[in-house]
């Protein structure tokens, strides 16, 4: 190979790994902020504010570290490719595994990295009728606002469990290789309480 | 760091101090050196790494040591390849296995065996009716990987075992 062909060379794949690299950085780093409530102050109508409040809060329910465990079907998805994970598990009769297959045979209480195996001791697929994906942010709301498909909850129950259920939670910090839910569990938590505070709208 | 205390086919570990990302084929293999339970695809997908976990409640399960960490299995009682045999003789199943020429490299031997068992001692405990027989094998086999594809043969093998002690393992049915 020539010199200035070999150089060339070097420079093509010196700039293409610090691409691969800054692009591999960007998905580490902290995740977008949300929107804080009051930034929606001014939007006087408050069903319409209520709305954006909850189209926010969208970025966080329809992002892969919860849809791919609010899947439409039986199996759970991963990676921010939102592949069908692997190996093959179902939800079982629990939303917990199958008996040959538990979600706890490999999900342990942490993140454990050098398996690149995310953690949590209630790691479990969301039932069947908390099934988000494929739905529009609209859908999403009018579902997590229907005691029948949101676990029996009321409305202000949901600042909880999106704000500080520690399972919910570890779409924050969900380890090596996954982008983190957007903003903090704080924020989507504010979120969640201003939507609900004002009466819990949903966008059109 | 953290506390590892397990026992291991009847034997007691001291506790001891690992990594925190020490796992637990790691423990097993490169702390004990017990290499009966293979590394394989370290993502969990070929099974070939599990061990059999015996609950409190006597219930047992298998589970994947490549993507999990040794300190999860603090305080449990689990059961690996090396602890099949008695007293130099092997189990049933171990003897299936050769008797139907189940395993050729038999980098997947382990993993099946250990399977193979929980599913022995499962329906010893709540036997199936015979026409389930079949798919209850299949079900209890699927997902462990094999590239010398001798799947029919260790389901032939566990199949044996099975039918040779049908009051055992099989709900018997009444002739009427």
């Amino acid at each position: 190979m020539r010199a200035e062909t070999r150089v060339k060379t070097l420079v093509v794949v010196a700039t293409l790994g610090m691409s691969m690299l800054t692009a591999y950085a960007a998905g580490q780093g902290a995740s977008k902020g949300l929107a804080s409530p009051e930034s929606f102050n001014g939007i006087a109508d408050i069903n319409a504010r209520s709305a954006a409040i909850f189209t926010e809060l969208g970025k966080v329910l329809t992002h892969p570290r919860c849809v791919n465990c609010h899947p439409a079907g039986d199996m759970p998805r991963q990676g921010d490719a939102r592949r069908l994970h692997q190996p093959p598990v179902t939800r079982g009769p629990d939303g917990h595994g199958t008996a040959a297959m538990r979600c706890n045979s490999c999900h342990k209480d942490a993140n454990f990295e050098p398996g690149r195996i995310p953690g949590h001791h209630e790691w479990h697929l969301a039932p069947r009728e908390m099934a988000w994906e494929g739905k529009t942010v609209a859908e999403i709301c009018a579902q997590i606002k229907d005691p029948a498909r949101n676990g029996g909850r009321k409305v202000e129950d949901l600042i909880d469990h999106i704000g500080k259920d520690t399972l919910v939670g570890w779409a924050w910090a969900p380890g090596y290789g996954r982008a983190p839910a957007p903003g903090t569990q704080a924020e989507a938590g504010a979120l969640v309480e201003a939507w609900a505070k004002t009466g819990a709208a949903c966008p059109g | 760091m953290t506390t590892l205390g397990i026992t291991i086919n009847g034997q007691v570990h001291a506790p001891t101090e690992v990594r925190d990302d020490l796992s637990m084929n790691d423990f097993l293999r490169e702390y004990l050196g017990m290499t009966g339970t293979k590394f394989g695809c370290g993502a969990a997908q070929c099974l070939s790494c599990v061990v059999i976990v015996d609950e409190p409640d006597g219930t047992c399960h298998t589970n994947p040591t490549c993507v999990t960490s040794a300190a999860s299995f603090h305080g449990k009682t689990i059961r690996t390849v090396e602890g099949h045999a008695k007293n130099g003789e092997l189990s049933p199943l171990q003897k299936a296995f050769i008797r139907h020429f189940a395993f050729q490299c038999g980098y997947c031997t382990a993993g099946f065996l250990n399977e193979g068992q929980v599913l022995l001692e499962q329906m010893a405990k709540t036997p199936v009716p015979r026409a389930g027989l079949e798919e209850r094998i299949a079900e209890a086999l699927d997902g462990h990987l094999c590239r010398c594809t001798g799947y029919f043969k260790y389901h032939e093998a566990v199949l044996d075992v099975i039918l040779s002690d049908a009051k055992r393992y099989l709900i018997q049915e009444s002739r009427g």
